[in-house]
């Protein structure tokens, strides 16, 4: 049996223009410019993992940079008036709403984490046994800024015979 | 009116407020409670007019409060405000009694949408 992924890539970019829209650039002025590398780099991360009908991870990342004029979006604040706390906090609900929204699309039965945060770039972070199948990578005002789906590769028997 | 907010991320309670004021809610007195407990807790304490709640909190799940609430007699006006949603939840949100469901992210329109028939 193969369970299909039924988030796909321009589910993604939809969510995350939405996460722009209501929080990031409600004035519709700095959009997340798509460069399509889904390696370019990153100083920050978080990550929700989804378990049940769907295994696997979300993951945001971005520099330092636009990590804090994201919590300066979100708090209110200035960039520079943004401390480590704040930054942490943000950077997990970020990746908490994508998480929530992908899961709201797959079967029945799948459960979420609680955010991850790390201060230090996706490329430390380890996932046994995913690969990545998905994701959403660009420039906001210059900064890099990627949204990705992790997907386990045991438990989802993804091209299982 | 009290308006209790119950989210145990810190940044969404507080994006909730900014979010309310932005609808035309501010005047309102607005508290906060950081996880299921206090939100039932709170409840029962401040006895607000509306509450407005996580579904995924520690101690107690939003659900939880909301039919811990029915089943002590209360009848606060309740509603959820989270990132996930399925159907499932949606029914188990209605037929425990509460009023709406707003998925994150949202915006101050569908505030309005929502609060405003509710707090006039």
């Amino acid at each position: 049996m193969s369970i299909e992924v039924e988030v796909n890539e321009n589910d993604l970019a939809e969510m995350v223009e939405q996460v722009w829209e209501s929080y990031l650039d409600p004035e519709g002025v700095s959009p997340l410019i798509p460069t399509y590398d889904e390696n370019q780099p990153s100083e920050v991360h978080s990550s929700v993992s989804i378990t049940g009908s769907w295994t696997g991870y979300i993951v945001y990342a971005s520099s330092v940079q636009a990590a804090r004029r994201a919590a300066g979006a979100f708090l209110a604040m200035e960039p520079d008036e943004v401390g480590d706390e704040d930054l942490s906090d943000v950077l997990g609900e970020l990746a908490n709403i994508v998480g929530g929204n992908v899961k709201a699309m797959l079967p029945p039965g799948a459960l979420l984490s609680l955010p991850q945060v790390v201060l230090a770039p996706e490329a430390t972070a380890r996932f046994p046994g995913t690969e990545r199948i998905s994701g959403v990578y660009g420039m906001w005002e210059g900064e890099p800024v990627s949204i990705s789906m992790w997907q386990s590769r045991g438990d989802n028997k993804e091209g299982a015979e | 009116m009290k308006i209790l907010i119950a989210d145990d991320s810190r940044v969404m309670r507080q994006i909730v407020v900014r979010t309310l004021r932005q609808a035309g809610f501010g005047d309102h007195d607005l508290v906060e409670a950081a996880n299921g407990q206090e939100a039932f807790d709170m409840v029962n304490a401040e006895s607000p007019d509306l509450v407005l709640s996580d579904w995924n909190m520690p101690e107690m799940t939003g659900i939880e409060v909301l039919r811990k609430l029915r089943a002590a007699g209360n009848d606060v006006k309740f509603g959820f405000v989270t990132s996930e949603s399925t159907p499932e939840m949606k029914e188990q949100a209605d037929s425990a009694g509460a009023l709406f469901f707003i998925v994150k992210p949202f915006s101050a329109e569908r505030f309005d949408e929502v609060f405003a028939p509710i707090l006039g």
